[in-house]
């Protein structure tokens, strides 16, 4: 807005700032670093419960890079396409940890799409039913565990539930709401053009809905990690989840730090990759 | 005049730096205001006028030339200048009378005297027996009174409004406009009125300034001699649409260069974010 | 949530909600009575409500839920001064601010009760790991709620508080503290219901505590109706919780 100049609200005025904002990170960084060495080397604290951060980065290129596990791959066209490779162990559970949390997404996320739609596009089924989801919404799923094992087996296909479940209810209710706040008069224009319902939904409500989703989206991976990895750590013997309890029974600190590193950069990378692609 | 300006604007240059270069809001405004004076500066969009609104009132720096109330020059809000904005100001979180208390309690008076202040101003202002209401409670017209009345308890010597009528219907502005001009004849308060509504600017004003499109200047004085006290009738008598025509002559022709303005750089925009 | 805007009165929607449900229940009872749904993965509906007066007696269910509800509060306390003093300072300290939001936005999304075998670690198998994970977990909402509502003030108003000459601190408390309240209070709740989550979802995992180890302990004696009971109840207490602080921050925000 050119015409107002500086009526700032903020108490300093608008000057760039940009080379102390770096310089105040790098200098966060460095005295967090200098206080857990101190930390550590003093042995204030119950001995390992904060080890020296030499000792996590060892841990830390031992779980990404030291191969430990023999993966063989063969192409079925001969011996001579046949590969005996070793490959860090971590990423075996790796593997497994993100095929369950996609699969959770995927079928939470279409359940949550379908009932959303329906729920926001007929008022009837929203005053009657959408109240149930309001409510189960922010309730601890990982209790359910116990029902899904039985129903599921102590597999992946319980930890898959686990991250369906959690990831469902931000969906559908995400979804729903986005649907009531459409402009009223592009559903009639569609109406209007005798649109059927695959119609109405691929070209005009999802389009119209693009934020909406995408929010209930994040939000669905969100818990849909935090659900499978949570079940992960109670009865399963793959996955980053169970690494996790392993180092902590074994009580490998500094491994559980690494591992807890390693988890927390992938999962906030995964955010930042979606919020990146859903802005452009 | 004979009589000592209790506000003097001299000499005022203000420039913006935008992507385009330097732009020129106000090019050399110069004028004062007499005490019990109701002064209005009526321009265009962009003729620079809520720039000069926030340049007297102490909240914009980085211009040259001086302003000056009762001879102290101004440099940042000034005790003796009393603000009422064109966006909807009330405090939501007060009832009317703590939001009109609101400069008394800053002051440190004490709670019955300042309620006491509070509730004359809220009477001023014709909202008695709304004093525990709460702002969503009323309409528009009446937070601006709200604001109006705040404004007013701090008794300032120079009352400066921008556009404070500007979100409101015509009819609730006249009317708003009468309360106005009640109150000034009660108070003999001098008055800086910021405005685009020329029929608000005749009605209430002494003088008016009209000012030119982008650079801003000041292209005309007209002094609006039209009887005092005035109401709302007055708006249909032919001396005031005679005012109003000789008025509007100037203003259409700086209006219609920004529009013109306005267009072209639109046309020209390579992704406006505006 | 909106007002309705279906060709039916809202209560007959309730009622059909209502409906559906219940008939769901007697259908379920019915599947596993005729054997189609097997006895042994899901119990009777029948037996589930049956075993409640059972499980609130002999498994002490009001003090589990004191013991919860006592561990939800600590976090809660501890998660508004904490969240509510860092959001201030970094809305006063530009720098700050700048340098470390983005952090706390990545924090906010990132699975911090995972980090709950570490917490077990330093604080061993108690309360005050079930605490801990309730407010570390909870604390990024309030920090940026509490940012947002600050920052958020309408230009307008601090204007005519620069326009009375307020001083900083007055700007703070009279002005920006006012207007950012309804923000504040509605990340003390999100706070309050993502501790309330972690807490009883920790209380499951570590078996220990109140209505979360509960569930577990159930569940690991094969007690299958119990197990359900006490899910139910979790289940009832989160509502309950829920729909509390919805109508506390609705009365503190009135036109809402």
């Amino acid at each position: 807005m050119a015409t107002t100049g500086n009526l700032t609200a903020a108490p300093l005025a608008a000057r760039p700032v940009l080379g102390a904002v770096t310089l105040l990170r790098i200098a966060i960084l460095i005295a967090i670093v200098a206080i857990w060495e101190a930390v550590a080397a003093s042995g204030l604290l119950f001995r390992d419960v904060v080890p020296s951060l030499l000792v996590i980065g060892r841990q830390l290129l031992l779980i990404l890079i030291h191969p430990d596990f023999p993966l063989h791959i063969d192409l079925g066209l001969g011996s001579s396409l046949v590969f005996d490779l070793k490959i860090p162990e971590f990423y075996r559970h790796l593997w497994v940890t993100v095929s369950e949390v996609a699969t959770a997404m995927v079928i939470g996320g279409i359940a949550g799409l379908a009932v959303g739609l329906a729920l926001g596009a007929n008022p009837f089924l929203s005053d009657a039913f959408e109240r149930f989801l309001y409510w189960l919404g922010p309730t601890p799923k990982i209790i359910f565990f116990p029902i899904m094992i039985m129903w599921f087996g102590v597999g992946p296909g319980s930890k898959v539930a686990m991250g369906t479940l959690s990831c469902f209810f931000p969906v559908a209710l995400s979804v729903a709401a986005g649907m009531r706040q459409i402009e009223k008069v592009l559903i009639r224009v569609g109406k209007s053009f005798r649109a059927n319902t695959w119609q109405m939904i691929t070209k005009i409500y999802l389009p119209a809905m693009r934020q909406p989703i995408v929010n209930g989206a994040r939000l669905g991976m969100g818990v849909a990690v935090i659900g499978t990895l949570l079940a992960e750590t109670k009865l399963s013997n793959r996955g980053v989840g169970f690494l996790i309890i392993n180092a902590y029974s074994t009580f490998d600190m500094p491994r559980m730090y690494a591992l807890l590193i390693v988890l927390f950069v992938v999962a906030i990378g995964a955010n930042a990759l979606v919020a990146r692609a859903s802005r452009g | 005049m004979a009589v000592e300006p209790i506000l003097v604007v001299d000499d005022i240059v203000k420039q913006f730096e935008t992507q385009d270069g330097p732009l020129t809001a106000v090019d050399h405004v110069s004028f004062a205001v007499t005490p019990g004076e109701f002064v209005s500066l009526i321009g265009p969009s962009g003729c620079g006028k809520s720039t000069l609104f926030n340049i007297v009132g102490g909240l914009l720096d980085g211009y040259q030339g001086r302003v000056t109330v009762a001879g102290e020059t101004v440099r940042g809000p000034h005790h003796s200048i009393g603000m009422i904005f064109q966006e909807e100001s009330t405090f939501p979180w007060r009832t009317v009378i703590d939001n009109v208390a609101f400069p008394l309690e800053i002051a440190g008076l004490p709670k019955a005297e300042r309620m006491e202040k509070a509730r004359h101003f809220v009477g001023l202002v014709g909202l008695d027996g709304f004093e525990r209401r709460y702002p969503a409670e009323l309409s528009g017209g009446m937070r601006q009174r709200v604001s109006m009345a705040r404004t007013l308890a701090s008794q300032p010597k120079i009352l400066l409004m921008d556009e404070p009528f500007a979100a409101l219907d015509e009819q609730t502005r006249l009317l708003l406009g009468d309360k106005v001009l009640q109150i000034q004849q009660e108070l003999k308060q001098t008055t800086l009125l910021i405005t685009h509504n020329l029929t608000e600017a005749v009605q209430l004003s002494d003088r008016i300034l009209v000012m030119t499109y982008r650079p801003g200047k000041i292209k005309r004085v007209v002094d609006i001699e039209l009887p005092r006290p005035r109401t709302s009738e007055i708006v249909g008598s032919d001396a005031f649409g005679h005012f109003v025509a000789q008025i509007w002559n100037d203003l259409r022709e700086e209006a219609s260069r920004g529009l013109r303005d306005d267009e072209s750089r639109k046309l020209h925009a390579t992704g406006s974010n505006e | 949530m909106t007002r309705s805007a279906s060709k039916f009165p809202k209560a007959a929607a309730v009622l059909f909600g209502i409906g559906c449900f219940t008939a769901l229940i007697y259908a379920i009872e019915i599947l596993i009575r005729i054997g189609l749904i097997n006895r042994f993965i899901v119990p009777f509906p029948s037996e589930i409500i049956a075993s409640f007066p059972r499980i609130v007696i002999e498994e002490g269910v009001p003090s589990r839920f004191l013991l919860t509800a006592i561990e939800a509060l600590t976090a809660s306390v501890m998660l508004s001064i904490v969240g509510i003093s860092l959001g201030v300072l970094l809305h006063r300290v530009r720098l700050v601010r700048l340098a470390t939001e983005t952090w706390i936005a990545a924090f906010a999304s990132a699975p911090l009760v995972l980090m709950y075998p570490l917490f077990l670690v330093i604080f061993g198998r108690s309360a005050w790991t079930i605490i801990m994970i309730g407010f570390v977990a909870a604390l990024p909402p309030v920090i940026l709620k509490t940012l947002e509502g600050l920052a958020g003030t309408r230009a307008v108003l601090i204007n005519v508080g620069r326009s009375f000459k307020l001083t900083p601190a007055q700007l703070y408390w009279k002005i920006l503290f006012p207007a950012a309240l309804p923000n504040i209070f509605v990340g003390v709740r999100l706070g309050m219901i993502f501790a309330l989550i972690n807490i009883v979802g920790v209380e499951f995992l570590i078996n220990f505590g109140g209505l979360g180890q509960l569930v577990n302990e159930l569940a690991e004696r094969y007690d299958l109706p119990g197990t359900y009971a006490a899910i139910c109840f979790v289940i009832l207490v989160s509502i309950v919780f829920f729909v509390v602080t919805e109508r506390i921050e609705q009365w503190l925000r009135p036109g809402t």
